[in-house]
């Protein structure tokens, strides 16, 4: 095997994993996050927070369409930044929400100390609003950001 | 692999119609080929690139998807690949004629590999 393949085994073939699976490290991905842009974009911003080993995603909306308060949910998947660690420096989750005119499929990731969300939006009714895709950036507020 | 059913939209995916190539040429997935399905909606087909050499997960029916809402073309999708010992969604979108793939890989066999999350870029392949 060469490097190069050796590399690229790294990926998935791995059977020198073995269960258990590491814990995924959720509290990384926990805080507030506000939105980087000045302008009103679909999302607002977002609170994280952890019971355990799940995770929960409350988004609050920025402008309408989008719901002023989404709701709180659980992430259904969560991702760590490699095969063979539960760290989420560089990991990511997914959640839906399902609202009376769309549904939206969450992927969130951290990136550089950011969470890119990307939203995927179904809309449930033909109409004129097209299907959306988003992806929005948010930094981590800290205590007494009052921006 | 599981295939669903065709989304029928209303959208014009032509900017994602096209045959895309991994930017890297040590990245996971070596080339995704994106056809115009009947109807207005795209399949997808991937070639992964876990074990060293390109091995063709097949061809799916993607979910297309505007920037706004007023918009009507096409400049993402998402597409979900069933293999067996692992699921891969695919999220993708064109920017500044680059489709950037975020993949989102769980494995379903029990093995102590970490559902992790990836994210690549690909180029199009002009005929």
């Amino acid at each position: 095997m060469t490097a190069s393949t050796a590399r690229l085994a790294e990926r998935w073939d791995r059977p020198d994993l073995n269960p258990p699976r590491p814990r995924i490290a959720v509290e990384t991905l926990a805080g507030s996050w506000k939105k980087t842009n000045d302008k009103q974009q679909w999302i607002d911003s977002l609170i994280v927070d952890t019971e355990g080993d799940s995770l929960y995603v409350t988004i609050f909306g920025s402008a309408p369409p989008s719901p002023p308060s989404w709701g709180r949910k659980r992430a259904e998947v969560l991702y760590s930044g490699g095969i063979g660690t539960g760290d989420t420096r560089a990991g990511a989750f997914t959640a839906h929400y399902r609202f009376d005119d769309f549904d939206v499929e969450v992927q969130a990731n951290l990136n550089l100390g950011l969470l890119v969300v990307a939203t995927f939006v179904t809309c449930r009714h033909s109409g004129p609003l097209s299907d959306r895709f988003t992806r929005e950036f948010f930094y981590r507020a800290v205590d007494g950001d009052r921006s | 692999m599981t295939v669903t059913a065709p989304v029928v939209t209303g959208l014009d995916p032509g900017v994602l119609v096209g045959d895309w190539r991994n930017t890297n040429a040590e990245g996971s997935i070596a080339r995704i080929v994106c056809t115009l399905r009947d109807g207005g909606s795209v399949d997808v087909r991937a070639y992964g690139r876990y074990a060293g050499t390109p091995a063709d997960w097949g061809s799916v029916p993607a979910s297309i998807y505007a920037f706004t809402f007023e918009e009507r073309a096409a400049g993402a999708f998402s597409a979900r690949f069933e293999l067996g010992e692992a699921r891969v969604d695919l999220q993708a979108n064109v920017k500044l004629g680059v489709l950037v793939v975020v993949e989102l890989i769980t494995f379903l066999d029990g093995s102590g590999r970490s559902n992790f999350f990836d994210r690549e870029f690909f180029h199009q392949v002009k005929r």
